[in-house]
């Protein structure tokens, strides 16, 4: 008899099935069926609040709210159905759930939390890794693109400028080098897109309800991807000509193309998002006639798009920031962190010079037109990411000489290592342990920058080093512009309406994570605006998460109180291979447009990879989705068999050891232990065309012929596996002295005939 | 920089920061990596992307982290 179900987990499976089948056809029942399981998944996995089984309880009411309904037969109606089915599951086993939330465990260990593979979970927005990669390497390249936007609507920017976190935990990187994921994920955008095959999911009517986005940078254009595609009436507000925040006017044509951009966000209009361009919050659109209009949501990605300053005597002059006025008042006071004395203003340098400009201005200009080189010798103060592109980018501007002046050393720079490797290839020089301390200039343009040495000490209690001036060590770096790449912070002008909502020290909007509320009922926000300058994924999944929470904010469900894990979507069957191919496959190396290109143009400087390269490279993926890396296989074989021949040294997050998928075939009896102990059926023993073959995720381990029964053609195992058993047994029975090889029933009926 | 990108950490304490929400709580113990220190300004104070075993990926203070070898 089988065993009885958790009924959380027999509700959820119960609901899924409902759902998966469109057996419900109303959408009101839809979506209170929809919210209903959502809201169960968390109480299943841990991730519920107090309120959830109340709010469980008024959704199931909800079916019966609906006349029409219950005029009907009750039973010819599936959708009345499904509400007196929940309704008396919860009367029934109202302390089955009740204890789930008190407690956070499952007696009946059916509702284990859910473990997608490491990569999903790395991955900000939750997208399904295994899967895509699994369908990239099928060919299935528009299916692949249909799993990655269920969790980021942005597939070929992030697959062009993701940081991959999913790469750092990659678990085949404790074998040899993680799965290329980002680049795959490039390509199949590319390809279905190119083949029309990149198409939007299908949307829900429209639900009356209507939500402003504030910022179409990457987390305004996921949520209103998701908002749009669950019925929300969307309209996204934009200060800037274009769409893509600092997709588009932070990162550099050479990383990634407009038209990447242009293609991804024409997709999010065409689910009827509207587009507001040229046009600010708090000067064109104001708070109160969006809410006449209707708009009952707001979303703030609003991202980080003000530069600090230097705080260097001439910054202000130079930069044509300067005013009388506020050089009168005193007000113009820096926040140089090098020289205090900088902090007074020195009134002859009352003007307005040129030469001084900050990156977040200056790739802005670039980027939406403006390809006038800043000056012939080009220094730019900073050690970031940001500070690279402003520094390629001069370079492709024409710029002679182009110097990143930075405090530390090379390998204290925040930079990513490849960006900077590739800057230096392309002839950015370098200036380390350089600290600014004046811009020079002749009255009209800048003409130098004055700096010192510093070296690094190490302060009393911490293993950080700091730079400090080496006195005496003044000089100058000659240059005709200045530009400042030190940071970035959020532009609160125009925010000051949303009284409700708190700012933290770091200048940035107050949200609870899980659900990316501010402490304004109905106010959202993500992207930089919450996290300081961060990575597109993040403002993506930011974005996506938001999206969730205006939807339960409109239909009264409670927030989640802990994060959400992400979704497996599907077990996608895995690739079949030799274990010498498995290990064989290397990550592919990514071509780069010549460097003579590179310094002159702005065309993309990674050529990616060809389609063999691509389905290849999605083959190494280990499908760790599948393979939990639990150890139980390997304990089995170990202990119990004591064979060992299982050796996956990688399973080990702190402390991995060598793998060699190749090595299981030396000692393997293909005896199957591991296979029946496995819970996830990642490791199978099959038979098949004579042979037992042992597969590991579609991985081949081991393949021996099989031996048959003599007399009655029962399959016995493998000569090895036959062995080893006589091995085992030769102490407790009799060997029999055989010519025939036979089974146990056969040799029985010989030994003991009738 | 403290913490660079790919390094292991373990978050060993709760920390005082007022980005530390509740839930964070569960994370004291957990190992993890580093996958997006301070892009910007190699600021101490800063917010670092960590990637989380069986956990997911956030934005932690650095004084809950701790490299382990």
């Amino acid at each position: 008899m089988d065993k009885p179900l958790c009924p959380v987990h027999s509700t959820i499976l119960y609901l899924s099935d409902q759902l998966d089948s469109g057996k419900i056809k109303e959408p009101r029942i839809r979506r209170i069926s929809e919210q209903i399981l959502r809201l169960v998944e968390e109480i299943s996995n841990g991730h519920a609040g107090k309120d959830h089984l109340h709010a469980v309880e008024e959704l199931v009411e909800e079916y019966f709210q609906n006349n029409s309904i219950l005029e009907k037969s009750v039973s010819d109606n599936k959708d009345s159905e499904i509400g007196i089915y929940l309704k008396s599951v919860l009367t029934r086993e109202r302390e089955t759930f009740q204890s789930h939330l008190e407690t956070g465990n499952c007696a009946s260990m059916d509702c284990i939390r859910l473990t997608p593979s490491p990569c999903q979970m790395a991955c900000p927005a939750g997208i399904d890794i295994p899967t895509y990669l699994s369908l990239i390497g099928e060919g299935k390249d528009a299916e692949a693109i249909e799993v990655i936007r269920r969790d980021n609507p942005l597939p070929w920017v992030c697959g062009l400028v993701c940081t991959r976190p999913c790469e750092m935990m990659c678990v085949r990187a404790r074998i040899d080098t993680p799965v290329s994921i980002k680049f795959l994920k490039a390509f199949a955008a590319e390809r279905a897109m190119s083949l029309g095959h990149y198409l939007n999911p299908p949307q829900k009517p429209l639900n009356g309800k209507k939500v402003c986005i504030i910022g179409a940078g990457p987390a305004g254009l996921s949520a209103s991807y998701y908002l749009a595609l669950m019925g929300y009436q969307v309209r996204v507000i934009e200060s800037l000509p274009v769409a893509g925040g600092m997709l588009m006017v932070g990162i550099p044509r050479y990383r990634l193309p407009r038209e990447v951009i242009d293609r991804e966000v024409a997709m999010i209009e065409a689910l009827g998002v509207e587009f507001c361009y040229n046009t600010r919050f708090g000067r064109d659109v104001t708070l109160d006639s969006l809410k006449k209009e209707g708009f009952e949501a707001f979303f703030l990605a609003i991202g980080a798009h003000k530069s600090h300053k230097l705080g260097v005597k001439g910054e202000d002059f130079y930069s044509g920031k300067i005013s009388v006025d506020s050089m009168a008042s005193g007000k113009d006071v820096m926040v140089s962190t090098y020289h205090e004395e900088d902090k007074r203003v020195d009134s002859d340098l009352i003007g307005a010079g040129t030469g001084v400009i900050d990156s977040v201005e200056f790739l802005k200009r670039v980027a939406l037109g403006n390809r006038r080189v800043p000056g012939k010798r080009v220094v730019i103060i900073g050690g970031g990411n940001v500070a690279i592109d402003a520094a390629r980018t001069s370079l492709r501007l024409g710029a002679e000489s182009v110097t990143l002046a930075y405090r530390r050393t090379r390998s204290e720079m925040p930079a990513d290592i490849e960006e900077v490797e590739q800057a230096e290839e392309e002839g950015v020089n370098f200036s380390f342990l350089t600290i600014p301390t004046a811009i020079e200039g002749d009255g009209k343009k800048v003409t130098g920058l004055n700096c010192l040495r510093a070296e690094l000490i190490k302060k009393e209690n911490g293993d950080r080093l700091y730079p400090v001036p080496v006195d005496g060590s003044d000089y100058t770096i000659e240059a005709d512009a200045i530009i400042s790449a030190i940071g970035q912070f959020v532009d609160i002008a125009g925010m000051e309406v949303f009284t409700g909502i708190k700012w933290t020290r770091r200048g940035t909007i107050e949200v609870r994570h899980t659900c990316m509320e501010t402490s304004e009922h109905g106010v959202f926000a993500a992207g930089d605006a919450v996290t300081g300058p961060a990575t597109v994924i993040e403002a993506i999944g930011g974005g996506k998460r938001a999206a969730e929470a205006i939807d339960r904010y409109f239909n009264h469900i409670p927030q989640p109180r802990i994060p959400k894990v992400p979704v497996r979507y599907r077990r996608e069957n895995p690739i079949t291979m030799s274990a010498s191919t498995k290990m064989v496959l290397k990550r592919p190396k990514m071509d780069m447009l010549n460097i003579d290109r590179r310094r002159i143009t702005f065309q993309q400087a990674e050529l990616g990879y060809t389609e063999n390269m691509v389905r290849d490279e999605a083959r190494r993926c280990l499908r760790c989705d599948i393979c939990r890396r639990c150890g139980k296989c390997i304990d089995v074989c170990r202990d119990k068999m004591g064979i060992g021949a299982l050796q996956f040294g990688y399973m080990d997050f702190d402390h991995p050891v060598d793998t060699d998928f190749r090595k299981t075939s030396e000692t393997c009896i293909t005896c199957g232990a591991c296979a029946a102990n496995c819970p996830n059926e990642a490791i199978v023993i099959e038979e098949k065309n004579g042979e037992r073959l042992l597969k590991l995720c579609g991985t081949i381990l081991n393949r021996q012929k099989l031996l048959y029964c003599e007399s009655c053609n029962a399959v016995l195992g493998s000569a090895k596996y036959l062995d080893y058993v006589q091995h085992k047994t030769a102490n407790v029975a009799k060997v029999h002295q055989q010519k025939r090889r036979l089974c146990g029933n056969c040799l029985r009926k010989q030994s003991f005939p009738i | 920089m403290e913490f660079r990108k790919g390094q292991k950490i373990e978050v060993f304490q709760k920390s005082k920061d007022e980005a530390w929400e509740p839930y964070m709580d569960e994370f004291i113990g957990v190992h993890g990596m580093i996958t997006d220190p301070d892009t910007t300004i190699n600021d101490p104070d800063a917010l670092i992307e960590v990637s989380l075993q069986g956990l997911g990926t956030y934005r932690l203070p650095q004084d809950c982290l701790r490299l382990i070898k």
